[in-house]
């Protein structure tokens, strides 16, 4: 068992802050047990209080996207807008509007038991009438993609039943996943119903079910919400007043966590050099949990339209050529771990170590480009464009330290680090590199998030972080339909450590390191979270102790 | 006057024209679009999805045919709607739009005070131990990259001392009544104004230095000496007005880089202004809401830059004679 996997076994499983730190001993990652002591605190918060909390990211362009929009507005629209489950930090599905969703014998059909009383904030009624509106016009229609598409029809069977049906059998990890997950927002029909949902002027004013309740926007400043006094959830939430404040600057956030104006930063709020010494002043501590559904990696994509990176063998050589190590210690400083396969360790539901894996062996790697014929010539074996997106500054510096990695085994490279907007294009609808690197988020459910990097339907000219290299399997495409509709836990689990190990062998788009997340808050804050994704957490349960 | 006024406010359409223009082809030029951007953010896959939003964005038309609607709906006083924030693009900039003005005014008025009082201190105090003092302070001031010195009043007057709020314009969720309020936001206001002001009072002072040393030189001065007015008067009365003319010409050139330089102000101290919504737009290639900010923020030069001529003329009746 790695050191990181150990880490979040523990935080998963055990209660007492002690055997926490003395997890964090044995592991030899002293920095964290400060906040494993903290996060095992589990007295509830007092009541009362505003709290100020950012993450690592910048503003919203709304409060609330239809189809998701990115973190930001993910993090702004969570907290009013609910879904019908919520994914837990241990990977166990938690009611939320939904009470129960229970699939047919044959998979076709899930009947949906709606929590009653819930009220919107406008103090209208939740009923099924609200997921059947969602259901169609919203998740199928706009932000689900092809999660929904097998959905058919839906129905109200009563005013707090639901009947969803499907054309194929769906399995029930994956439906309740695609619920839970980041697009399927409940919105009030009585608001949008024949209203267009992607421009609808409430997107900047939501009105929900959650906790918090829409208070004020100022904007490039921060968002206000009021405590929804009505709230399902007993008691909660538990302070008086959220806020969600932008620092535009990393320094600036490290520098607001040390003087106390900021609670919580999640989603690695400052560089990872600054972590060390904020835990050290004592006034603030760390926490790695809330990530498991939201694993980030950088990763490696080879274009198969291009000579050379379109052979397999050539592939696995190249990977030979890099040393993660290095990149996690020299760019990462320390905070991440080699990927193993497009399944991450983190996964502790799917993830197979059993694939074939690099190891960093540069003669090796010369060893296999000469037995695919491409010897060295004057110092050179034959040259790719390498396209660096370098939405993240970590993606630039690996652009460089791959270039010298890839001409140390005989390999010109030519390197263009690009902005957001460029890289896109060029990518996803230009398809304009040999080899690109990029990044990706994987939830645990696999599909259709990770397979579409490796599905020939996942090839959608235009459509970011899918299947831009081109790669086309059929023993692929075969493998992955299983996955959908097997309705087998175990089975299912099989299938996908078969996905993995394909996806490791013919290595088109390479995950390289998993990246390490991590949230910083001020000591006397409680219940971080308890979600398996922290941007989507409603943060009903969060306070100060008492 | 007016007359000038008139026929600078008419001098300024081409040039509004112009900006349009060559930041709209500018943006069109770059590599990338808002559709690319916002499908990746909306993580679209389906195909038809893609079509309905380059439809629903405009971008579905000619650049030719986006570029007159962008310019017929400007002459009709509408700078379009912005689907990235999801409301009218005059909407995004007044929410921003004070904030940046706040920083920019104070920053200026502080560079012009600090940088004419350094000069003149240094000019009637010239090679003593002042002169040196303000030259070194100048000199470090105006090396200093202005978010580094941001950065650096962040953690000495902020983290360690506790003086100053770490960013923000105001107290979020305090109940402090109109002039609490105003205070607050003057609070909040020290440490950004400072540190985009301090930069551009550097260059007043090594310029007012310079400018009073040469007026102090000439017949008339010397002249208001020998008549035995006294040391203050010659210095306001006489020296100093005809030594603020290349200041003031440098105030109406330098306004346009003090809102570049707000843009990275506004992101150290987080303050609400225009400059991360700029920077934003730029980077999604979100062009309404870059030429919305371009056409008014070259609007505010234009008007400044008619005050200072203004002023100009005031300050020399010579140039109200031509």
């Amino acid at each position: 068992m790695t050191p990181n996997l150990q880490r979040r076994r523990f935080l998963a499983l055990t209660a007492g802050g002690t055997a926490l730190v003395a997890a964090a001993k044995v592991t030899g990652i002293s920095f964290l047990s400060n906040a494993m002591a903290a996060s095992v605190e589990s007295e509830i918060p007092k009541r009362g209080g505003t709290m100020v909390v950012s993450w690592g990211g910048n503003e919203p362009q709304a409060l609330f996207v239809a189809g998701g929009g990115g973190s930001a507005p993910f993090q702004t629209s969570t907290k009013i807008l609910e879904r019908l489950l919520k994914l837990d930090n241990n990977l166990v599905f938690q009611p939320a509007l939904a009470e129960s969703i229970t699939p047919s014998a044959d998979f076709k059909r899930y009947t949906v038991k709606l929590r009653e009383g819930v009220k919107w904030h406008d103090g209208q009624d939740f009923t099924a009438d609200d997921v059947v509106f969602n259901a169609l016009d919203h998740w199928k229609a706009i932000s689900a993609g092809i999660a929904l598409k097998s959905l058919t029809h839906a129905e109200a069977v009563d005013a707090h039943t639901v009947n969803l049906d499907f054309d194929v059998p769906v399995p029930e990890f994956f439906l309740k996943s695609t619920l839970a997950g980041q697009y399927q927002l409940l919105l009030p029909k009585h608001l949008y119903a024949g209203k267009e949902i992607l421009t609808n002027p409430l997107n900047n004013r939501p009105v929900g079910t959650g906790p918090w309740k829409y208070g004020n926007w100022v904007r490039g400043s921060h968002v206000e919400y009021a405590r929804n006094e009505n709230y399902w959830g007993q008691g909660q939430p538990w302070l008086d007043k959220l806020i969600i404040r932008w620092w535009g600057d990393a320094a600036s956030r490290s520098a607001a966590l040390e003087a106390g104006e900021l609670s919580v930063g999640y989603s690695n709020p400052v560089s990872a050099s600054e972590i060390d010494r904020l835990v050290k002043t004592g006034k603030v501590v760390l926490d790695t949990r809330g990530y498991e559904n939201s694993a980030w990696t950088v990763s490696v994509e080879f274009n198969q339209r291009r000579d050379f990176v379109n052979r397999r063998e050539v592939r696995q050589a190249l990977l030979h050529a890099i040393d993660r190590n290095f990149i996690i210690n020299t760019i990462y400083f320390g905070r991440g771990k080699p990927a193993v396969s497009p399944i991450f360790s983190s996964n502790s539901l799917f993830f197979t170590p059993d694939v074939p894996t690099y190891s960093f062996d540069p003669e090796k790697a010369k060893q296999l480009l000469d037995q695919a014929g491409l010897p060295e010539k004057n110092g050179k074996r034959f040259t790719v464009n390498l396209l660096a997106a370098a939405w993240f500054e970590e993606n630039a510096k690996l652009g460089q330290y791959l270039k010298q990695a890839l001409n140390d085994v005989g390999i010109e490279v030519r390197l263009d680090s690009v902005d957001r907007a460029t890289a896109l294009k060029r990518i996803y609808s230009d398809y304009d590199y040999d080899i690109a690197v990029s990044n990706f988020t994987a939830p645990v459910e696999p599909v259709p998030t990770v397979t579409q990097f490796f599905t020939t339907d996942g090839i959608v000219k235009g459509a970011a972080f899918r299947n831009a290299t081109g790669y086309s399997s059929p023993q692929m495409d075969a493998l992955v339909a299983k996955i959908t509709v097997e309705t087998d836990e175990e089975k299912r689990k099989a299938l996908i450590h078969q996905f993995a190990q394909l996806a490791s062998t013919d290595v088109p788009i390479v995950p390289l390191v998993e990246m390490q997340s991590f949230t910083l808050a001020n000591k006397n804050v409680r219940n971080l979270t308890t979600d398996a994704n922290v941007q989507g957490t409603s943060l009903n349960d969060i306070g100060f102790a008492g | 006057m007016l007359r000038l006024i008139v026929r600078r406010l008419l001098q300024g359409i081409p040039l509004l024209l112009g900006v349009i223009i060559i930041n709209f082809l500018l943006i069109k030029l770059v590599p990338g679009t808002l559709l690319d951007v916002m499908t990746a953010e909306q993580q679209v896959t389906d195909p038809a999805m893609i079509e309905r939003l380059r439809h629903l964005y405009g971008m579905d038309q000619p650049a030719w045919i986006q570029l007159l609607k962008y310019i017929g709906s400007v002459m009709q006083l509408d700078l379009g709607f912005s689907y990235r924030q999801n409301m009218p693009v005059l909407d995004v900039i007044l929410a921003h739009l004070p904030a940046t003005l706040i920083l920019m005014l104070t920053s200026i008025a502080i560079a012009v005070l600090v940088g004419v009082s350094a000069g003149v201190l240094s000019a009637i105090r010239v090679n003593s131990f002042w002169d040196t003092l303000i030259s070194a302070l100048a000199v470090l001031c105006f090396a200093a990259p202005s978010f580094w010195l941001g950065i650096m009043m962040i953690i000495f007057f902020s983290v360690k001392l506790g003086w100053f709020p770490v960013g923000g314009m105001e107290t979020i969720g305090a109940n402090l009544g109109p002039w609490g309020q105003v205070l607050d936001i003057a609070h909040h206001l020290v440490l950004p104004a400072l540190a985009l002001g301090l930069f551009y009072a550097a260059t007043y002072t090594r310029v007012m230095r310079a400018s009073m040393l040469e007026v102090w030189q000439m017949d008339f001065v010397r002249t208001a000496r020998a008549k035995g007015l006294s040391r203050p008067r010659v210095i306001i009365g006489h020296t100093l007005r005809n030594a603020l003319l290349p200041v003031v010409t440098l105030l109406g050139l330098q306004l346009g880089t003090v809102l570049g330089g707000s843009v990275v102000i506004e992101t150290v101290f987080s303050w609400p202004g225009i400059g991360q919504v700029l920077f934003d737009s730029v980077m999604t290639r979100n062009y309404p809401v870059v030429l919305g900010v371009l056409v008014l923020s070259s609007l505010l030069v234009i008007l400044i830059n008619i005050v200072v001529d203004v002023v100009y003329s005031r300050l020399d009746p010579r140039i109200r004679s031509h």
